[in-house]
């Protein structure tokens, strides 16, 4: 009677052993993510001194409401849209067209796609600063760009003036990430089956046709997934206008929303307005990923 | 084995580790300086033979990062048990109570009176609250004007006569040596030491008669006028103006002791000729380069140099008991070498006994660094200080990148600094 009691079904025996394989990934993602976020929230609702060994001082939501009366923090929200629809729409039309390009070549696939790949592997800081040194008023940037205009000894202000100290983090942003998404969107074409592509060649379909009917309507969830990974990484964009800032850049137009939290938390010891600041960052992510999902799901009803 | 070796291996093992866990340990981060580094490490080795229960180690990070790191370690209640920093980014370690008092016995000064003796007047002021005394001076500095002699040589002009007085002159004889390639500054003449703007761009005010926090400790930015004239000469410095150099250049002292014709003068404190040694040997002081005094406006009402500013050795208010005391009995001993940290590394401790050594009476241009030091003002410290740096950095770069106008900049800069001042966002 016991021994029948404690037996478990095939079932029960399949549900715990799927639990013992997603328990070490769900207790990671608790610890090192959900936990943070709770912690974060809850910090944004207390003044606290980073420096301080007081304990913190509970304000419910005085510090979102001091966010929402700053002007300073209202000028981090247009830096970080104005770096965020410059910098992921291009990278993903480009790395759409990148990838197209590099799937229909039958040679050098795997050159093309290592070399584009090699900038994603260099961290951010090191990127930002070998860029430093491109952009330097003696740097090549200046060179090649008076080259090309057929001009000699214009100073373009790169890192000095306030738009193009916004299209260089653009730049060094885009070339960094633009091999990432280019691979993603390979895979993405990769996965399109052949025998729709060969059905619609039987029906007389033109390669532009193929392309517009066939390939991108399939191509959609990658579209999707890329596109919504574009933007959260741009709204998380931090080390090139840290670093570019750090090197004499003016802070105003660069001062995305996560530079804001590292001031506020780093140089001004208020981590529980910088808490506040990471949260609404999170929703508006949250959010807006939302949003292109109900698009994206509308477009295809 | 034998019974014999089992014994003497396990008793070898008990006392190594009972010595183990008789030593103190103890962690000091510091700023990355070649020179100091040798002596420091020098210094350590021989404390450790005098003092064998006490294990320093001794952690460098560039001096850019330092202060953050030392934040986070702190925030994080993992701070090192001995730090140092400059005087506006230390003061909020006291006041936030997250360092100890001097202990005077163990750091050998015997008293606080003894301490104080040791020093110059004043000196201790950035790290005295309530009349206790939080530091120890690694190093005060004050910052005069570098000149490359070759530079303006190459320029026409006598280094001993044409060098600027005032910072009316310091722009027509930075615009006579600078060299361009259309807009692009090849040779800059001089350029300001960003973003260090507590440090030079303060007494530029103060020479006018402006003041960064008002005497009612509330206000800020006080006397329009002379602000207005010290951005205004910074917008006429950029890129808009005339063009002579910025902060998107590279820094100006890490180009100077290499003597390759891209700099003719910049800000520094003593503690450069020592690197310049080190880096360029062949670049000699009074043939290749020469040091002149902070320069005033032409119509100055008050005669200030640069600001004086501090590192100081701290500890570690949440170090046990024991790591405090060897903590102030290591820096205790370094202090002692004040002597050796100034011949070698260039490193000023303020203390009268180095000012009245030959090696400092000899040491080059010792005299013009003394006297401005005598007419300069400290630094501003506070609970706000690198926010309110932060503000002036701000004004700086909107005048001279964004050209926007000084009247304008000079409204959102004491907004910005009246804000850190009350504690807000």
């Amino acid at each position: 009677m016991a021994r029948s009691s404690t037996r478990l079904t095939v079932g029960t025996r399949r549900a715990l052993w799927g639990w013992a394989f997603v328990v070490p990934a769900l207790a990671f993602f608790g610890l090192f993510a959900f936990y943070p976020i709770v912690n974060a929230f809850v910090l944004s609702l207390h003044r606290k001194n980073v420096l301080s060994l007081q304990p913190p001082r509970f304000v419910g939501f005085q510090n979102y409401a001091d966010l929402w009366n700053s002007a300073q923090f209202w000028n981090s929200w247009k830096a970080t849209g104005i770096f965020t629809v410059s910098t992921a729409v291009p990278l993903v039309l480009v790395s759409l067209l990148l990838a197209t390009l590099i799937v229909s070549r039958l040679r050098l696939q795997r050159f093309f796609q290592m070399a584009l790949y090699t900038p994603a592997v260099i961290p951010g800081v090191v990127a930002a600063a070998i860029w430093l040194m491109l952009l330097d008023p003696r740097g090549i940037a200046n060179q090649w760009v008076n080259f090309v205009l057929g001009v000699s000894g214009v100073d373009h202000k790169w890192l000095a003036s306030p738009d193009m100290v916004r299209l260089s983090t653009v730049l060094v942003y885009f070339w960094g990430k633009l091999g990432f998404f280019t691979i993603i969107f390979i895979a993405g074409l990769g996965g399109i089956p052949t025998s729709v592509k060969e059905a619609a060649r039987v029906d007389g379909a033109t390669g532009w046709q193929l392309y517009r009917y066939i390939t991108l309507p399939l191509l959609k969830p990658t579209t999707l997934l890329v596109s919504i990974m574009a933007m959260i990484f741009c709204m998380r964009t931090f080390s090139t206008q840290y670093l570019f800032t750090q090197s004499g850049a003016p802070r105003e137009p660069i001062n995305v929303v996560t530079l804001g939290i590292y001031t506020t938390a780093v140089r001004d010891y208020q981590i529980g307005l910088a808490s506040a600041m990471s949260i609404v960052l999170l929703v508006v992510m949250f959010v807006l990923a939302f949003l292109q999902f109900r698009v994206s799901r509308t477009q295809d009803g | 084995m034998s019974r014999l070796r089992l014994t003497v291996l396990s008793f070898a093992l008990i006392m190594s580790f009972s010595v183990a866990l008789a030593q103190v340990q103890v962690e000091y981060w510091t700023h990355e300086d070649p020179n100091r580094t040798a002596l420091e490490e020098e210094l350590i080795a021989q404390f450790h033979a005098e003092h064998p229960d006490i294990i320093v180690t001794r952690v460098t990070h560039p001096s850019n990062t330092l202060a953050q790191l030392i934040l986070t370690a702190f925030a994080a209640n993992r701070g090192p048990d001995i730090f140092n920093m400059e005087t506006f980014n230390e003061y909020p370690y006291i006041v936030n109570q997250r360092v100890v008092p001097v202990d005077p016995v163990a750091a050998g000064f015997g008293s606080y009176d003894a301490f104080y003796d040791a020093y110059l007047d004043g000196m201790l002021d950035p790290v005295t609250v309530d009349g206790v005394p939080y530091g120890i001076p690694l190093e005060l500095t004050n910052w005069a004007i570098f000149l490359n002699m070759n530079v303006f040589r190459d320029a026409g002009l006598d280094p001993l006569t044409d060098y600027p007085k005032t910072w009316e002159e310091m722009m027509e004889i930075a615009d006579q040596l600078t060299v361009r390639d259309g807009e692009i500054i090849t040779r800059r003449g001089f350029d300001f030491r960003y973003p260090y703007y507590l440090n030079f761009m303060v007494p530029m005010a103060q020479q006018l008669g402006g003041q960064l926090i008002g005497d009612d400790g509330e206000s800020a930015i006080v006397n329009d006028e002379a602000w207005l004239r010290v951005l205004e000469y910074f917008r006429e410095w950029g890129p808009h103006g005339r063009n002579l150099g910025g902060p998107t250049y590279a820094n100006a002292r890490a180009l100077f002791n290499f003597d390759n014709d891209d700099i003719g003068m910049m800000e520094s404190g003593q503690y450069q000729i020592a690197r310049i040694a080190n880096d360029n040997p062949d670049f000699l002081p009074g043939e290749g380069w020469m040091v002149v005094p902070f320069p005033v406006w032409e119509d100055a009402v008050e005669d200030l140099a640069g600001a004086y500013y501090g590192h100081y050795w701290m500890v570690n208010a949440q170090s046990s008991a024991d790591e405090q005391e060897a903590a102030w009995k290591f820096i205790g001993t370094m202090a002692q070498f004040a002597e050796e940290f100034f011949a070698r590394a260039g490193l000023l401790q303020a203390s009268q006994e180095v000012l009245d050594s030959d090696t400092f009476k000899n040491h080059p241009y010792s005299d013009v660094f003394m006297a401005d030091l005598g007419r300069a003002p400290a630094i501003y410290y506070g609970d706000a200080s690198p926010q309110i740096r932060q503000v002036l950095q701000d004004a700086v770069e909107a005048v001279m990148l964004q050209n926007r106008e000084p009247a304008e900049v000079l409204i959102t800069m004491r907004e910005g600094v009246e804000r850190a001042l009350r504690g807000e966002y």
